[in-house]
């Protein structure tokens, strides 16, 4: 397991968000997680690289551990970690800087300033995401001026750029119509040779299309965990029949 | 209250039981053509056959609409997938049903036989059938799990009935073309036999989700 938490609480002051959480996912798989709106999903999402740290009266319970390591040990580098453990949000959040930029300000960071390394890691960068071609001749055009679905794309260039291990994803297809979804999910199968993808998702034929393994949320209990055919075909629990067929939810 | 989902899901079940009635009254139809030496009843298993292809072709229609409109999941797609491989298995019941009702044309106009095992086989076959479709209407595995054990006992009534008839066409050769259309009567009984085992195959597969065919649980292949 590349990720695994075991006995998980997350508390919001005293709003328990997230209710013993036991789960395992496993490396170069798209985990996928669904659930209602506030069952918890983008909070687990968020445990994963501490994002909710930031987050006053925040109080965890239980362990987190990524490649073995506790992520909530003392000495964890949140920067080493929040490189390994890249995140997509729900609608890109590209910065007002050229295309170039975007992808380089990561390896920047990283004290990478040799304009050649740079150029290289953008497009190796741009080039996983099947963005190179189509954007070579502008790399310094504003990144603000391409589509909502090119602009996902070269977010999750510049997560790459840094080498990441684990992509987080937060309803990365929810501001994009259904082809930009379907280049998005190509994307994602093409990635998970390379990373561990885990993506919370409204969605449940996208979670059906894309997902190795899925695991069902409800009121920041984690119902049910398994295998994606299984959990479409047959899941054990009668609370996620009724929200994957839409009865509740 | 019912989405209107549920209440299409209940009206594909019901279709599929019409339509089971209506095969079940083909098959008495046609070995009642034979009993009774009566071509009416010949005919009208012919006509009862067009109802049922057209039955066929509209529950699969509608079943496919489901699927691409509701996109369905757990058992709501295990009972479509199921009712589609059950509509074709009735469909083909007919169509057993009607060469039953041809092989009846025929023999009416010979001398009688008296192959005794073979309304026996009748018997089993249509209360095979009966048990298969109750099976589905009560969504039972363990009923239907009976219905696929008995087929064996279908099969060796076959087996009877053809050890029977071989040995009247030795004594009679001059009946011979009529035992060989009891021959054909027996097979399309004991392929209706198999095909109620299938429809149970699907109940388990729509009620467990367990594959029970070609010994899949087993990790073989039926012999």
């Amino acid at each position: 397991m590349i990720i695994e938490t075991k006995n998980l609480n997350l508390f919001y002051r005293k709003f328990q968000a997230l209710n013993n959480i036991n789960l395992g996912i496993k490396a170069n798989r798209i985990t996928g997680v669904i659930g209602p709106s506030g069952c918890g999903k983008s909070t687990l999402l968020r445990v994963f690289n501490r994002m909710n740290d930031t987050i006053e009266g925040i109080h965890i319970t239980g362990s987190v551990t990524i490649d073995g390591e506790d992520i909530f040990a003392p000495l964890v580098d949140l920067t080493m970690l929040r490189k390994n453990v890249g995140m997509v949000f729900q609608r890109p959040n590209t910065f007002p800087l050229s295309i170039f930029e975007n992808v380089a300000y990561g390896p920047r960071l990283w004290s990478i300033t040799n304009r050649a390394t740079l150029a290289d890691i953008v497009e190796r960068s741009l080039r996983a995401v099947n963005l190179f071609e189509e954007v070579k001749d502008r790399l310094k055009k504003p990144a603000l001026s391409v589509s909502l679905e090119k602009q996902q794309r070269l977010c999750i260039a510049r997560l790459l750029a840094v080498e990441p291990e684990i992509l987080l994803m937060d309803e990365p297809c929810s501001a994009l119509d259904p082809i930009a979804t379907s280049r998005i999910e190509g994307l994602m199968l093409e990635l998970k040779k390379r990373y561990t993808i885990v993506i919370v998702t409204h969605n449940m034929q996208q979670a059906a299309r894309i997902a190795d393994e899925v695991g069902f949320m409800l009121l920041g209990e984690l119902i049910e965990f398994g295998r994606t055919d299984k959990m479409f075909m047959n899941p054990s629990d009668e609370r996620t029949f009724n929200y994957i067929s839409g009865r509740f939810g | 209250m019912d989405s209107h989902f549920d209440e299409e899901l209940k009206k594909v079940k019901r279709d599929i039981l019409q339509m089971a009635a209506m095969v079940e009254d083909s098959i008495t139809k046609s070995l009642e053509a034979i009993k009774k030496r009566d071509i009416s009843m010949s005919k009208a298993v012919q006509e009862i056959d067009r109802e049922v292809d057209k039955m066929e072709m509209g529950i699969e229609e509608t079943c496919i609409g489901l699927i691409a409109r509701h996109q369905p999941v757990g058992s709501d797609l295990r009972f479509l997938i199921g009712v589609i491989k059950m509509n074709n298995d009735l469909e083909r019941m007919g169509d057993h049903a009607v060469n039953i009702a041809t092989s009846a044309a025929y023999l009416i106009d010979q001398p009688r036989m008296r192959p005794i095992v073979i309304w026996s086989m009748a018997r089993n076959v249509k209360e095979m059938l009966r048990e298969s479709v109750e099976s589905f209407m009560t969504n039972d595995a363990v009923r239907a799990q009976k219905v696929c054990e008995h087929d064996s006992v279908v099969d060796e009534m076959r087996d009877e009935t053809i050890r029977v008839l071989l040995t009247h066409m030795l004594e009679e050769p001059d009946k011979i073309t009529s035992a060989i259309s009891y021959i054909m009567v027996a097979k399309n009984l004991e392929r209706i036999a198999d095909l109620t085992t299938n429809i149970c195959e699907d109940v388990i597969y729509i009620a467990q989700a367990r594959v029970i065919k070609h010994h899949a649980e087993e990790g073989g292949k039926k012999e």
